[in-house]
């Protein structure tokens, strides 16, 4: 008894003794913090002749651009700048830029070498802490290339800031769409990620689907009806040659994706009216069956590590998503919920699978765990579908189209918390749009 | 001392005995019933009267007053109840307030009062009904906007420009006319949102399904018992119970603060000056809250929680050389930088000017620990 009375007198002593109970630091935990764009400032990269300048001022304007356009950055207009940044090697009044509130500020010089290259130099700095954020960097490329050279600076910065992949050094292979609605002339095209840059890879003779980039990015797969039936090619890109790849006689292919080995493509192919998937060395055109089902499976994607198959199937009585190994052998359900799903793409990170719903009469695009749990729906609209991913898994394109007779299509990206949805311009329609890796 | 005086001084005390524990100042109120009463004027009273469908007037009049005129009463009567009472305020036409006196007329909105209790009783099933509705009513949806924190900011006026720094509108001084300066416009902080809204979401009007499925939790590990811990416990094992005079010296020694050193603090001795309060803590959490940013942090940054200590001067600014990351859990080396970064970020720029600390406490907050925890912000 006389023990309990002592601890209690004791605790009501501590109790009414805090300072004693408080030593060392005072202890805070943080659990709610704000999400909202980083403030930054690019000045136009300084040059020593004008048309350096003229340069300087286009790869600023880019820089900013790409980091503006990811939703996670916010630019501070030059207007507000109350330094100028006259030499590249001159200190930083940080003072100046923090008193506008630019949290990092990226800095900038073009020269020309002796050889006509252009050499593009940066710093990124930490405003608020008054430090450099890793080390400057040197680019060198052709004048020509001074966008690729712009999205390169881009890319660091997006990387260090946010500790995630780049992708803006990328492009995007799409369907160009032109004329009306029952007269549509369809071919390739390939553009930057940012809609600049657009050029044409074939004629409108004839209608082309879903191109698929190959891992490096350095060739193409599609589907044409070029013969009047569907039919597989691959192109190179920088030559633009192709062929068609090998077809057994009375069937249908379509729906081509590279394995991340890049030497073999799954596909779906219609024999005898039923479509299963199946697998093909590019090379020796061997083929091996992975599906047997009786209904339809297509829109097939490798896993990143190449080990499994996420198809869509309507096995099940309606449109779903299954998962198999990439050899085939049984399929796992992977969707459950409501309407029907389809075109699911496995994320480059292989956390996620991006998917088309249809439900309730509309289209989302929507993403999922790979064992089909948080499944999070990111758009909607009249129709929409074909998600790809970027090389960083942290957005996806995808084709939107509006209603009605005069109703065209786009392209439209997303970013994977369904933030940021916003229009990619590419001068014309565009549909089915597939997104390249880093370019090296 | 008479007998007069006596018996005078007795009563008296006996009165004032009565008065202080008889009960007479008790400040108890008397039972007693309280009967609303409205005051209405003659002619109101009239009017009542004459109305024909009062029913209440038919049953009071009915009784006394007509048969004592006479004659054709049984007829009327025959008729229908309601005539006679038009009839009779006719009747007595003399003066209006004769019949005004009359004790019986203002009770008589009791009754109605009695009729109007009785409802109470018939309603209560339909409350099961009404608590049902909270379940299907739509989940309230936030607008979309770019800026997502825990408080979301009114909305500014229209005529508001976003700006980063907050500034209230001039108004022209007219007594202050000379010194001319120059109209700032009215700025406000960017509006936000508490969490992110999806295109999906926006038009999804009361969508009761959900959308998404929760992840299955794996279970938690049974953490193994480390060597070190083992042999501790076995360590433990052989020595013997505290005695009771142990115990309380351990229990006063700990109370005082002996015995043991400070863990982790820097400062061994104990702080001088009041503690601080909760609401001290949390105006300085919630200021550092507000300048850290997560929008731009990956998604593994996102899992990384990183404890960031600092030392703060004395005019309650951080100082920046001092701000170090001490612990990092939950992602990669890269990761745990970018979220120090921000971290650091955090407190540099909400501490540019100053937290809000009482400087009388200063030994109280000179060293700070902070724990950033982006746990919930990944949800949003």
């Amino acid at each position: 008894m006389m023990r309990y009375v002592m601890t209690l007198l004791a605790a009501l002593m501590l109790w009414t003794h805090p300072a004693a109970a408080q030593n060392g630091p005072l202890r805070l935990e943080l659990t709610e913090g704000v999400i909202e764009p980083l403030p930054f400032a690019v000045p136009e990269f300084v040059s020593d002749d004008s048309a350096g300048a003229e340069l300087g001022r286009r790869i600023a304007e880019v820089v900013a651009a790409d980091l503006t356009g990811t939703g996670l950055f916010r630019e501070i207009p030059q207007d507000a700048f109350i330094s100028r940044v006259t030499s590249f090697s001159s200190p930083v009044q940080f003072a100046d830029w923090k008193a506008i509130n630019a949290q990092a500020l990226v800095t900038g010089a073009v020269t020309m070498d002796s050889s006509g290259k252009l050499v593009v130099r940066f710093r990124l700095y930490d405003v608020f802490a008054g430090q450099e954020l890793g080390d400057g960097l040197q680019l060198v490329g052709t004048q020509d290339g001074w966008r690729r050279i712009a999205h390169k600076v881009a890319d660091q910065v997006y990387s260090r800031i946010t500790g995630e992949a780049p992708y803006f050094d990328s492009r995007v292979v799409f369907v160009s769409e032109s004329g009306p609605k029952d007269q549509r002339a369809k071919r390739l095209a390939i553009m930057d990620y940012d809609g600049a840059n657009v050029s044409y890879l074939t004629g409108s003779s004839s209608i082309v689907l879903a191109p698929r980039f190959s891992p490096n990015g350095d060739r193409i797969l599609y589907t044409s009806y070029e013969s009047g039936f569907p039919r597989i090619y691959v192109m190179d890109v920088g030559s633009a040659q192709r062929r068609a790849l090998e077809q057994q006689e009375g069937s249908m292919s379509f729906a081509p994706r590279f394995a991340p080995d890049g030497r073999t493509v799954v596909y779906s192919m219609t024999r005898g009216g039923n479509t299963d998937l199946y697998s093909m060395d590019i090379n020796s055109g061997a083929g091996t069956r992975l599906t047997t089902a009786p209904s339809i499976e297509t829109a097939p994607s490798f896993s990143p590590d190449g080990s499994r198959i996420v198809f869509e199937s309507d096995r099940s009585g309606n449109q779903q998503l299954y998962v198999m190994p990439a050899g085939g052998g049984e399929a796992q359900r992977i969707s459950f919920g409501q309407g029907r799903y389809g075109t699911p793409v496995w994320s480059p990170r292989g956390d996620l699978i991006a998917f088309t719903k249809q439900s309730k009469g509309r289209f989302h695009i929507g993403v999922m765990r790979v064992d089909g749990s948080e499944e999070r729906l990111l758009t909607a609209s009249f129709l929409e579908e074909g998600p790809t991913w970027s090389p960083n898994g942290r957005v996806i394109m995808f084709t939107r189209e509006t209603q009605g007779v005069q109703g065209s299509a786009s392209l439209y990206s997303v970013d994977i918390t369904g933030r940021n949805l916003r229009e990619v311009p590419t001068g014309t329609g565009a549909s089915d749009p597939s997104w390249s890796p880093l370019q090296d | 001392m008479n007998t007069g005086q006596i018996i005078s001084g007795a009563g008296h005390l006996a009165l004032i005995g009565w008065a202080l524990f008889g009960g007479a100042f008790q400040s108890e109120p008397l039972p007693f019933q309280v009967t609303e009463v409205t005051a209405i004027s003659a002619e109101e009273f009239a009017a009542l009267s004459n109305a024909p469908n009062n029913p209440e007037a038919v049953a009071n009049v009915d009784t006394p007053e007509p048969p004592a005129e006479g004659e054709g009463v049984p007829e009327v009567s025959a008729t229908e109840d309601v005539t006679p009472d038009t009839s009779q305020p006719e009747a007595s036409e003399t003066p209006p307030a004769d019949s005004v006196p009359e004790p019986q007329e203002p009770p008589a909105p009791l009754p109605e009062a009695e009729v109007s209790d009785a409802p109470p009783v018939l309603t209560p099933p339909q409350e099961d009904v009404t608590a049902l509705v909270p379940e299907i009513s739509p989940r309230p949806q936030p607008r979309p906007a770019p800026r997502v924190a825990p408080e979301p900011v009114a909305p500014p006026e229209p005529d508001v420009e976003i700006d980063e720094v907050e500034q209230q509108e001039t108004t022209p001084d007219a007594e202050a006319a000379e010194t001319v300066e120059e109209d700032t416009r009215e700025t406000a902080r960017e509006e936000a949102t508490t969490e992110i809204v999806t295109e999906a979401e926006e038009n999804d009007l009361a969508s009761a399904a959900p959308t998404r499925s929760p992840r299955p939790r794996t279970r938690p590990e049974a953490p193994a018992p480390t060597p070190a811990a083992e042999a501790a416990e076995d360590a433990r094992e052989p020595s013997e119970p505290e005695t009771d005079e142990n115990a309380v010296n351990n229990a006063l020694a700990e109370a005082l603060g002996q015995g043991q050193p400070a863990t982790g603090g820097t400062d061994q001795g104990a702080p001088s000056g009041p503690p601080m309060t909760a609401g001290e803590k949390d105006a300085l959490r919630v200021a550092v809250q507000n300048c850290w940013n997560v929008g731009s942090l990956s998604s593994e940054a996102l899992r990384t929680t990183v404890v960031v200590g600092v030392t703060m001067s004395e005019d309650s600014r951080p100082v920046v050389s001092s701000i170090e990351m001490l612990s990092a859990s939950g992602g990669s080396g890269s990761a745990a930088k970018q979220a120090f970064e921000a971290a650091r970020r955090a407190i540099i720029r909400c501490g540019s000017n100053g937290f809000n600390l009482p400087k009388e406490k200063y030994d109280h907050w000179r060293d700070i620990e902070m724990t950033f925890n982006p746990e919930r912000m990944r949800i949003k």
